[in-house]
Formats: structure tokens, sequence, C-alpha cells
């Protein structure tokens, strides 16, 4: 499991962030005190930094600064401070992202994901993601069974993507076109009519019938086969 | 005065024997140079004054007036340029402290407002950890104080004299998606389809001020929608000549004839802002103006009763130039 370190001087902030982490796969650490904040920070070897840049008493871009001297762990820049200047000088110092309070946590956890990937990925990585009765291919944007194959456009893609990831539970309409949003696809309620039949069309060409059953005035369910 | 010195002049005289051609000569000059002396005082005093009353009619910073004129070399100007002197230094002072203050004041709603950040991100991070229809309304409601929020900051920024943003080259793509999903729950929520198209282009600008003048426009299409079905907003670019415009349409209720005009009044609600539900505070579009005008940019509205809305932001060639 990889792990995040959360440098967030506010508690309950910090607590919830870890429980968010933590429900999401990631093993979520934090530090409780900021003595010697460099030196902690190194020490964790964490595979992600999520740093507050205003921290009591001390320089957050210092840290920044400090940090990249001896390392390249991927540090996300938590503040509240927004403006152009400040995350110019954050990217600057060696920030690999830079988010404003109150974020959108669905945005945080992709810049999270991309920033893991990229630092794991000197080639290997999880690029495909197996479904038991089908293969998710990452990389080509592909629905994979047995040796065939099939292309998905990529709404297609994050609409299979978002309900492997809630295998067995209900995603609603609007849950699913929040996630589509925040990739920057505003579609509308009948453009994603149509690509749930698309995809359930596509689904069907590789034999993976009635996979995806409509809960009305809920949403969507992948069921499992044989359920 | 006069006649008492001349008066004096004729006695004194009169104890010696003098002709009574000198004794008329002295009086006459006596008299003839306290007269010219007088003329030539009246044409110095006269273009001295004329000259103060046309530089103040001219200058539009009547306070700088004193830089303006020359140094007299009568009396009374002389007092009145050192008056002008102190009134000056003492005004000098005062502004300089009402300028200390707002500074001051500007910095703690900057530092109020980062701190009220950190509570509100705390709030949302318990809300995503325990999501349900209660904790989903509340968040509803963070998202409308987040944006009065964030008026408030825009607010304190647009009235400081110096230069706060940062003007850098933006891909209209980028700002017009970072605005649109801001607002992607009310979009999904009352059904409004979005149409971006032709953003491929680059203008430079503040990216930050920007996006929040975005998302007012983008907040007040959203807000005066019609009721039903086909909601929608247009939001796409064009070059133009010698500029860059960004277009935001709505299909909305639009704005009656007679008061566009006023739309970018402070406090200015018209008789849309004023429907019981929508609760108009007139600050939004003023903002905007405001913001575009210090960024150098322009924004323009038209609209028609029951059909919808049109903004347009021009941004003008010297926003998009390339200096390289």
């Amino acid at each position: 499991m990889q792990e995040i370190l959360i440098v967030e001087d506010d508690e309950k902030l910090r607590n919830e962030l870890e429980i968010f982490l933590s429900k999401n796969g990631y093993n979520a650490k934090s530090l409780k005190n900021f003595e010697n904040t460099k030196e902690d920070i190194l020490k964790q070897k964490a595979d992600l930094v999520l740093l507050d840049i205003n921290l009591p008493n001390i320089d957050g871009e210092y840290i920044l600064k400090e940090i990249r001297k001896v390392s390249e762990v991927p540090i996300i820049i938590i503040t509240s401070r927004d403006n152009e200047i400040d995350e110019l000088l954050s990217i600057n110092y060696g920030a690999d992202h830079y988010i404003t309070k109150p974020f959108n946590i669905q945005i945080l956890l992709a810049k999270i994901a991309t920033l893991l990937k990229r630092a794991n990925n000197a080639g290997i990585s999880q690029e495909k993601i197996d479904c038991k009765d089908f293969v998710l291919n990452m990389s080509k944007s592909t629905l994979e069974k047995d040796d065939k194959e099939i292309e998905l456009t990529k709404n297609e893609f994050r609409i299979l993507k978002q309900l492997v990831q809630n295998r067995g539970k209900i995603v609603s309409r609007e849950e699913i076109m929040e996630s589509l949003w925040d990739n920057e696809s505003f579609i509308d309620d009948n453009t994603l009519t149509v690509n749930i039949t698309r995809l359930r069309n596509k689904m069907e060409e590789l034999g993976l019938k009635e996979l995806i059953e409509t809960k009305r005035g809920q949403g969507y369910i992948l069921k499992r086969r044989g359920e | 005065m006069l006649i008492f010195a001349v008066i004096t002049i004729e006695v004194l005289l009169m104890i010696y024997p003098i002709s009574w051609v000198i004794r008329t000569y002295i009086p006459v000059v006596v008299i003839g140079s306290y007269f010219i002396s007088i003329i030539i005082e009246y044409i110095q005093k006269k273009k001295f004054y004329n000259n103060l009353l046309d530089t103040i009619n001219e200058l539009e910073e009547k306070y700088l007036i004193n830089e303006l004129i020359k140094e007299p070399s009568f009396s009374e100007g002389k007092i009145l340029k050192k008056t002008l002197n102190e009134i000056d230094k003492s005004m000098l002072e005062n502004v300089n402290k009402y300028k200390h203050f707002q500074e001051e004041y500007k910095e703690y709603i900057e530092l109020w407002i980062h701190e009220i950040k950190i509570p509100i991100a705390a709030s949302k991070m318990v809300i995503e950890n325990n999501k349900n229809q209660v904790t989903k309304s509340i968040d509803e409601e963070l998202d409308k104080v987040e944006n009065y929020i964030e008026q408030a900051l825009y607010y304190a920024r647009s009235n400081t004299l110096e230069k706060d943003y940062y003007i850098r080259k933006c891909k209209i793509k980028d700002f017009v998606n970072e605005s649109v999903k801001r607002n992607k729950n009310a979009f999904i929520q009352e059904r409004i389809k979005v149409n971006i198209h032709d953003v491929e282009r680059e203008v430079s600008t503040d990216s930050k001020w920007i996006i929040f003048i975005l998302n007012q426009i983008i907040q007040n299409s959203i807000k005066y929608m019609k009721k039903g079905e086909n909601k929608e907003i247009e939001i796409y670019s064009e070059q133009g000549k010698e500029k860059v415009i960004l277009y935001i349409k709505d299909n909305g209720v639009g704005i009656k004839e007679e008061e566009i005009s006023r739309v970018f009044e402070k406090g200015f609600t018209g008789t849309n802002g004023r429907i019981s539900n929508k609760k108009s505070t007139g600050i939004g579009l003023y903002l905007c103006k405001k913001l575009c005008d210090k960024l150098g940019i322009s924004i323009k509205l038209d609209s028609e009763e029951n059909e919808g809305t049109i903004v347009r932001i021009i941004f003008p060639r010297s926003s998009y130039i390339n200096f390289e």
C-alpha cells in the first residue's frame, strides 16, 4: 500500500484527510508536531507528501526547498492562499501540485493518483485492473476478455472504472456525472444514457451480458457474475 | 494715508522758501509714483490670481495646485502659498492615515479569509467521510458560503491601489473548464446543458481573477434560468480584429431592456434579483466590471427578456500579443 504523509496543522482537517485517504486505499499518516518538520518528513520516506504551506512558526516554502535538495518525493501543496504568485512560487520551489482549501476532494484524489503513477512508473505499474470476468486495461483504455479486446471511449472507460471500483454497490447517475465533470467531460443526462447504452452493447459483444443493472430511480450497479 | 503724507510734505516745505513749481512738483511726483506702484502691483496680482484660477480650472487633481503655481512676489501671495503648503501637508498626512487603515483592513480580510477556509475545508472533509442526504444538503450550503467568501476577498482586492494580480499566458479552455467544474453540482442538479466550443485560444491575464469573474457570470446564468427543459449555457471564443472575445450565452429569463445599462452598478438588483427566492446582492457583476477594468479587459452584456443573456469578455490585443 502506498504511503501518504499529511503535513497539516489543523487537527480536524488532518484527521479527516487521514480517514478519507485510508478509505481510498492509501496508507495515510500524519505529522502531529512541527518542531523538526523537515527531518520528520524525510524520515517517513512516504510515497507522497501533502504539505500545508502555512505551518505554525515555519516557512513552508523553506521546508519545500530543503526537501527538494535531498529528495524527489512527490509533493502536493495544500494552502488557503489563493493567488497566482504564491502558486507559481511553490511550483518553482519544486512542488508538483498546488491545491487551495477548501479543495475538491475528487480532484485531490485524481492528482494523488497521477503523481503516484508517474513516480512509480518506470514502466511497471498497475496498468490493468483484473475484474475477474474481464480486465480493464488502463493504458490502452480497453476492455479485455479472454483474448478479445474492445476499445472504449474516454467516458465509457471512466464510467466502467467507477462501477468497478464500487462493484456490488449502487452508483447514482449523479455520482457518475460528477466524476465525469471532474474530468472535464461536461455531459448532460441524455448523453449519460447514451454512454451507458453503448457501454452495455460493447460489453455484450464480449459476452458480458447484463452485467450493468439499472436500479430505477437510484442508479446503476455492476453485478458479480452469477448473482 | 496718501493725503496725510502730501500735507506733511507741504507743511515741511513751507518752512523753506522754495518756488511754487517745486512745491507742486514734489507732491505730484509722490502721488504719481504712488499710483504707478499701485498699478504695477495690481497687474502682478491680477496675473498671479488669474493664473491661479485658470490652473485650478484646468487641473483634474486640484489638490496639486500648490505644485503648479510660482512663488509670488507680493506678501499676500506668499501667505497664500504658505497656507496652501500647510493644508497640503496636513491633508496628505490624513490621506496616508486612511490609506494605511485601508491597507490594514484589506490585510485583515485576506488573513481572515485564509483562516475561515480551513474550517470550511475541514467541514467538507467531514461531509466527504459521512456522505448522506443531510450532509449533502449541508455541503450545498457550504458552497454558498464559499462563494460569499470569495466575493469578499475579491471585493477587498478590487479596492486596493497597488497591483494585486499576476498576468501570464493562459489557455481559455483551462479557465473556462475550471469555472464550469466549480459549478458542477448546480449544473447537474438543475439539469443545465453546458456547451463549450472554440476555446483553444490563449490570452494573457490572471487566471485566478478571470476564474472568479467567469464564476460570477455562470452563477448568474444558473440562477436566472427559465423553468422547464432545454436549459443551456454556451461558452465559446472568437478571434476578432485586434481582440479575442469570450462569450457566455444562456437561454434564461433575460433582463428587461431598461435595466441592462445598470447591471454593472453596485447594489443594482433589477426585477429578476428581487424575485423572492433569488436574493441577489447586486455585487457580483459590479465586481466583475471593476476587476475587468483593473485587468484591462472589457465586459459587455446584452440581453433580451425571455430569450436569454450574452456576456462578452473582450481581451484586447495587448492581452494576448506575443512579446517574444
